[in-house]
């Protein structure tokens, strides 16, 4: 996980979470989208139709591809900031 | 020199597609016809209405228009689709115990025509939408009804009608200014670029009927705008996969309007309408209002709209809503749609007036327009639909 | 309950970026009461995106520039404004923002508003596009700025305009290979840009530092080249680039294919225009500053009273540009509520600088033939999976109108709400690359909401 991060001592304490069932971990501050890329998980939703992997396209909350859905609620990946013990699962076509 | 046609649709919504799509199916091969409208095709109430395909049972009439038409959807669907047609059957549900009642009322109206609808105890309907609530009554449950996109449905009626008939011409953003008569019969319509000529002229405009009735030199025929505010959720996150009814909608939707229609002071009124999407969003309505041709929100129906929803599936509380709007409906005042002839204008046709079940009923109004256009026996009884009703 | 949900202010400010932090400070330092609502998560908007505190940031390269933009982010977290980071404003008025935030539903109530809503990547769909690994140049930016994030090992950056280079620097920083940058304008058409470059002491040293960037990272910025498509399992693995002509028409004979595992794509900004629009606001098209912009007059104020707009959302202009207008707003909602007059000096600086704003992006109005990337099977609607065919089978049935299109397919009719495929929607679909992009629709919810924050919403 520290090689898709910028060096230097991250002073942020680890945030775990869970997604499609498997634990991550993130630092404080990070968005889901942000967090799940940095843990090599860039495909956040099938699309609509097609079921096509979709991730992070816009990173400012305007796009909608990175839909995620965190216990429970559909939310945008890239606006959603990272909580201890949350239950993240893939958005899109089931 | 005039431009010729064999006949000329006016209004570009579900009813005119569907009445284009049959003429192309009776009508000789090689016949010109021509569909006008001011805006996009599809562009008016059917862009901004539910897309719910339902049997009526009221009566041994309403039951077989209905259900005709839904079953001239499920060919639509077979030869053509493209318009995400899905047979979800629908769900009447009551939260009012007095409207449980109502359950097996409307059984036993489907049970009149030979046909079945189930009631459900409340473990049935959990197992079937496990997202509704779990304090509900039941439900009644009834296969035949389902959900399409109506604007997509539009194209699909057009592409079938173009397969039939090449000479099918579709003109979008081409208002028509005038309509031609000659003493008492149709010469065509003017448009911005141009008259065209034409033995038949049919008036799918909706709640803007009146306005091509008059441009006709006729009085004003008898459909007033009726709104509805709607809104429609993110992708997937709807809580159920079957529509949604509640009973109450029946009378609401269905039963005579009990404010006066051409006033403009009706507070208005609801009944839960929710419909799943094939991308997963849901289609939250129907509330229903006199008001003109007023389309600005009206924030205390949307509400309710929302609230009803919320109570019969919780999980929308947290669904994301993407975009609410009004739409209007074309309410006829005698509650039946208008298909057939104007007798006083001839070559001048109606097919407008179906309030909240143009959708529904489309397939079955091109179809009657059709065969009387071609002087055919109806499928059906078309008598009571004959706008000459209102000409006694 | 929901009714103490309600906030009072002298001023309202939508955004946290520089325009809408320099508006703020400066009401606040002038005695009013000031509530910024920003979706972000911290202040800085998207170009002075600041990382979390306790993330190492010592690696990232910053423009001159920058340095601006820290003052002013210090200036405005010790004033008096009250921040309300999170916040989606989805409903307003004159007078009225209502917001939700932390899934509870708000209204601030105001006597003036200043729209500061910033600017989004404007989208050119291309064959793969929506590969995860595709991403916007801004996007890339925000993952190593905003979040210290590094995107990949290779990475692909195209599209045109200035903002090409703070995405290569900020990749670059980030120990990423940028294996090709590629400018779609030609460095002829390019050198309009100069006037303003030269003309600004400003912009010219930011400009030799983003030269010195480059040149260090050993990147060098290909003109007249961009992306035909990226390919790959699931993510990016490869892209297929090639030269444009002077229109931006792919000159297919010139592809080759290079391996990398990111693309960052940034084809200019779209100013963020739907708040003002459902305010009422005038609008108009100014195709150089990114689409429809704001109308305002010489001192930032709308054609709605109490509503005035600054920064990109009345034309694509940059920090330098927001940060002066936004104070050039500031002082005429000061000279309202205290009668103390506009110093000269103010608007003046806001003039000259989108004067030069103006003449450096003038040399990188979109290009119309990078419409003619997309191929059939590709999709230009990514909220409804619409293909380009599709696309253009509605526009020849339903008609050429924008909202023709829109009903004919149901592109631009997702949660996005048209702000990705609707710069491009008319053009791709009716096959005519030079059209405008169409005035984007103003709804409610300016942003998708919660079902019960519409039902909670204060009244007042």
């Amino acid at each position: 996980m520290s090689a898709s991060r910028l060096p230097g001592a991250d002073a942020r304490p680890v945030v775990a979470f869970s997604f499609e069932g498997q634990r991550v971990e993130a630092r404080a501050g990070d968005t889901v989208a942000m967090a799940l890329w940095a843990a090599g998980q860039p495909a956040l939703r099938a699309s609509s139709r097609d079921g096509a992997p979709r991730g992070v396209l816009c990173n400012m909350g305007i796009c909608y591809e990175c839909l995620v859905v965190v216990d429970g609620d559909t939310v945008r990946g890239c606006m959603q900031v990272v909580r201890e013990g949350m239950d993240v699962r893939r958005g899109g076509k089931p | 020199m005039a431009e010729t046609a064999d006949l000329i649709v006016v209004g570009g919504g579900i009813v005119g597609c569907a009445v284009v799509q049959h003429c192309a199916e009776l009508l000789p091969k090689g016949a010109r016809i021509v569909l006008l409208d001011r805006g996009p095709v599809a562009g008016a109430a059917s862009a901004s209405c539910m897309g719910h395909l339902m049997v009526t049972p009221d009566d041994a009439q309403e039951y077989a228009f209905s259900a005709t038409s839904v079953k001239l959807w499920a060919e639509l669907e077979e030869r053509e689709g493209g318009f995400d047609y899905n047979p979800t059957g629908a769900l009447y549900l009551a939260d009012d115990p007095a409207d449980v009642e109502l359950f097996a009322v409307l059984q036993q109206q489907f049970a009149d025509h030979g046909d079945r609808a189930e009631i459900l105890d409340p473990r049935q309907l959990r197992d079937r939408e496990p997202g509704l609530a779990h304090d509900l009554p039941g439900a009644l449950f009834y296969r035949g009804d389902g959900v399409v996109l109506p604007m997509m449905a539009c194209g699909a009626m057009l592409r079938q009608a173009q397969k039939h008939n090449p000479n099918v011409d579709v003109r979008p953003h081409t208002p028509v200014t005038g309509m031609l008569r000659q003493g008492d019969r149709m010469l065509g319509v003017q448009t911005a670029n141009g008259a065209i000529h034409a033995e038949h002229v049919v008036n799918c405009c909706g709640v803007w009927a009146p306005e091509l009735a008059e441009m006709a030199g006729q009085p004003r025929l008898p459909i007033v705008p009726r709104a509805g505010n709607l809104a429609i959720t993110g992708h997937h996150v709807t809580p159920i996969q079957t529509q949604l009814l509640e009973i109450s909608y029946i009378r609401f939707a269905h039963g005579a309007a009990k404010v006066d229609p051409t006033r403009t002071d009706d507070p208005g009124g609801h009944a839960m309408n929710m419909q799943p999407q094939s991308n997963g969003g849901c289609l939250i309505g129907s509330t229903r209002q006199f008001r003109g041709m007023d389309r600005t929100l009206n924030k205390a129906l949307l509400h309710r709209s929302l609230l009803r929803a919320q109570r019969y599936a919780p999980g929308l509380a947290h669904a994301p809503i993407v975009r609410t709007w009004v739409g209007l409906r074309p309410y006829s005042l005698d509650k039946r749609p208008l298909i057939g002839p104007w007798p006083p204008l001839r070559g001048l046709w109606i097919a407008a007036g179906h309030e909240g079940l143009g959708i529904t009923l489309s397939p079955i109004t091109g179809r009657l327009l059709a065969e009387q256009i071609t002087g055919r026996p109806t499928t059906i009884d078309a008598t009571p639909y004959l706008p000459a009703r209102f000409l006694r | 309950m929901s009714g103490e949900r309600i906030v009072d202010a002298d001023v309202g400010v939508l955004g946290a970026g520089p325009g809408g932090m320099a508006a703020a400070k400066a009401l606040a330092a002038a005695g009013l009461c000031v509530v910024v609502l920003d979706e972000g998560h911290r202040a800085g908007g998207q170009i002075f995106r600041q990382l979390p505190p306790g993330a190492p940031h010592a690696a990232i390269a910053e423009p001159p520039s920058h340095a601006h933009g820290h003052a002013l982010i210090d200036g405005f977290g010790a004033s008096k404004v009250e921040l309300r980071s999170g916040a989606s404003v989805w409903d307003a008025k004159p007078g009225r923002l209502w917001f939700e935030q932390d899934g509870a539903s708000w209204l601030l109530r105001c006597k003036h508003i200043v729209l500061a809503p910033g600017a989004y990547d404007r989208c050119i769909p291309f064959p793969g596009w929506t590969l995860p690994g595709v991403l916007t140049a801004g996007a890339l930016q925000v993952m190593v700025r905003g979040f210290g994030v590094v995107p990949g090992k290779r990475a692909l950056v195209v599209g045109s305009g200035p903002l090409l280079l703070p995405t290569v620097t900020a990749l670059a920083s980030a120990g990423v290979e940028v294996v090709a940058a590629l400018e779609a304008s030609s460095r002829w058409r390019a050198l309009r840009a100069l006037p303003g470059v030269l003309g600004n002491g400003a912009r010219l040293r930011e400009a030799l530092w983003y030269g010195r960037k480059l040149l260090t990272a050993g990147v060098k910025l290909q003109w007249g080249w961009t992306v035909f498509g990226v390919e790959g399992d699931g993510r990016v693995q490869r892209a297929t680039i090639g030269k444009v002509d002077a229109d931006g028409r792919p000159r297919r004979e010139t592809a080759r294919t290079i391996e990398v595992d990111v693309v960052g794509a940034g084809f200019g900004l779209v100013p963020s225009i739907e708040a003002g629009l459902l305010l009422g606001c005038a609008s108009r098209l100014l195709p150089a500053r990114g689409g429809h912009c704001l109308v305002v007059d010489a001192e930032q104020r709308t054609s709605v009273a109490g509503v005035y707009a600054v920064g990109e959302a009345c034309g694509i202009g940059g920090a330098e540009v927001a940060m002066a207008e936004g104070e050039l707003a500031a002082a005429a909602i000061v000279r309202l509520a205290r009668g103390a007059p506009i110093a000269a000096g103010i608007a003046r600086k806001a003039a000259r600088e989108r004067k030069a704003a103006d003449a450096l992006l003038r040399a990188f109005a979109p290009l119309p033939g990078l419409h003619e990337l997309a191929q059939p099977e590709t999709i230009v609607c990514r909220c409804e999976d619409v293909t380009l065919a599709r696309a253009k089978a509605a526009a020849a049935l339903h008609g050429g109108s924008h909202r023709a299109i829109k009903i004919g397919c149901r592109a631009g009719m997702g949660p996005c709400q048209a702000r990705i495929c609707g710069p491009s929607l008319q053009a791709l679909a009716c096959g005519r690359p030079e059209l405008p992009m169409d005035l984007p629709v103003a709804q409610t919810p300016l942003k998708a909401v919660r079902s019960e924050t519409i039902l909670n919403a204060p009244e007042g």
